[in-house]
């Protein structure tokens, strides 16, 4: 019986081992709905061994297609012309690598000028990587935990919200773009104060959820965080609205917003270190001060 | 246990191309699924455990660099790696269209397997699918089979480079 059993196990070893391996991928999956801190170290470990290799590729990639931009035309030249055109090469190189610096310098004076108009506690990343996968939209930026970036932080750049911290490792990040189905934001229209909740729409649209049939909004408004949700400061432009449809029942009305990010065309992101004072405060202390100067 | 780890590298390598040098792309919907692929040819290389436990750090490494929270990967990657196994000796796959069609179709039924995931944990309305199919899924299952004969033959010739025995399949002893 015993011996039977044996070969019963060894004939279906195969078949346990595949049921087990599932099973396990599940458990893995709700140890992560419930936020387990042994997957999230195991995460923080794979997280920081392939990252690297991720930078360096992008590296890689960003010089790769700087050089292909420069050279591409270059190759079918005719020979007596070859020396001149190599001098024009150069110069175009040249003045292609000035005029990348000029961006990048425009750019980062952009930047610092946002981040001193709006808060010191906001650290600088790059984006290294994209989502492997074109279900889910997120990006790769290099701050982590040693930089302190936390999870559920807020993610944005100097024209509106990007989205938030999703994942952390020590020297890396994995940030969740509004546009993923994933995401929502608190947030309200800007001229009719209408709230309602932005949610992904995958690609790089986003719709507005629960947003009341008796509100008026119109194609063009502009949308931003209503700062309810504690992780974003009040008044940060999320996007546009592009579409409304009223024509369904219910008590909601159907809106559609394109977010005023690129998300395909990020490079640098600011991560919110400490949610910000909200805007309205601000300017209640400036007329408060204005008053008692008075 | 040189053929495990070289073929773990293979995927990291594979991974890391994915999220950087395919997003790259101006049409992101073009981009197809490297690792998918490779999961593919891991049924071909490899016997069901030690190709079923690559197959499940594949979807991991997937789902750690996803905007995915869950880990759907982990669970669809190896489930992938399964029925290719035990499809490969039913059919033949020799040629660019059997190949094309193999990955077209498990492309195709992945992605369903995770809108039901994703339905399942975070319901959205029927009515998102249709767009979803033929606006992503359609088009990055196509392009995924387009890759996958070039990809099999670069993957047949490294095999046979570095492995004396290219292919174990699921019939043969480990």
């Amino acid at each position: 019986m015993r011996i039977r059993g044996f070969f019963l196990f060894r004939r279906y070893t195969l078949l346990i081992f595949i049921i087990l391996l599932l099973l396990f991928a599940l458990v893995l999956m709700s140890l992560r709905a419930k936020q387990r801190k042994g997957v999230e170290f195991f995460d923080a470990l794979l997280m920081e061994i392939c990252s690297p290799f991720q930078k360096a590729s992008t590296l890689v990639i960003k010089t790769v297609q700087g050089t292909f931009q420069q050279y591409v035309f270059l190759v079918n030249l005719e020979k007596e012309n070859r020396m001149l055109k190599q001098k024009i090469a150069e110069l175009q190189e040249e003045n292609h690598r000035m005029k990348e610096m000029k961006l990048a310098n425009d750019r980062l004076r952009q930047l610092l000028q946002f981040r001193e108009k709006n808060s010191p506690s906001m650290i600088g990343a790059e984006v290294i990587g994209q989502d492997p996968s074109s279900w889910f939209k997120s990006v790769t930026i290099d701050k982590g935990e040693k930089d302190g970036v936390k999870k559920r932080m807020a993610v944005i750049s100097p024209t509106g919200v990007i989205g938030q911290i999703l994942k952390t490792a020590p020297h890396y990040a994995t940030v969740l773009l509004i546009t993923d189905y994933n995401s929502a934001i608190d947030s309200l229209v800007e001229r009719t104060r209408a709230k309602a909740i932005v949610e992904g729409k995958g690609e790089n649209r986003c719709q507005l959820k629960y947003l009341l049939r008796a509100e008026e909004v119109a194609v063009g408004d502009i949308v931003v965080t209503s700062g309810l949700d504690g992780n974003f400061p009040k008044g940060l432009m999320v996007g546009e609205i592009k579409k409304v449809d009223k024509k369904g029942h219910g008590v909601f009305q159907y809106a559609e917003l394109v977010p005023s990010v690129d998300m395909t065309q990020l490079e640098e992101v600011f991560v919110i270190m400490e949610p910000l004072p909200p805007a309205p405060l601000q300017e209640e202390k400036g007329k408060k001060g204005k008053k008692t100067k008075k | 246990m040189r053929r495990i780890i070289l073929s773990l590298l293979v995927g990291i390598l594979f991974l890391i191309l994915q999220t950087t040098w395919l997003s790259s792309f101006p049409i992101q919907r073009i981009r197809p699924d490297l690792l998918l692929i490779f999961t593919l040819y891991l049924a071909f290389l490899f016997p069901p455990i030690f190709g079923g436990l690559l197959a499940f750090l594949m979807g991991y490494l997937m789902d750690l660099f996803s905007g995915n929270a869950l880990g759907f990967y982990t669970f669809s990657r190896p489930l992938v790696f399964f029925v290719a196994q035990f499809f490969k000796e039913r059919f033949y796959l020799e040629g660019f269209s059997f190949q094309f069609l193999f990955a077209f179709v498990f492309g195709m039924l992945e992605g369903i397997l995770i809108f039901i995931l994703m339905n399942a944990l975070q319901p959205l309305s029927l009515g998102n699918f249709v767009p979803l199919f033929f606006t992503f899924l359609l088009p990055q299952s196509f392009f995924t089979g387009l890759a996958t004969p070039l990809l099999f033959w670069f993957f047949q010739k490294g095999s046979l480079l570095l492995f004396r025995q290219p292919e174990k399949g699921i019939m043969e002893k480990v």
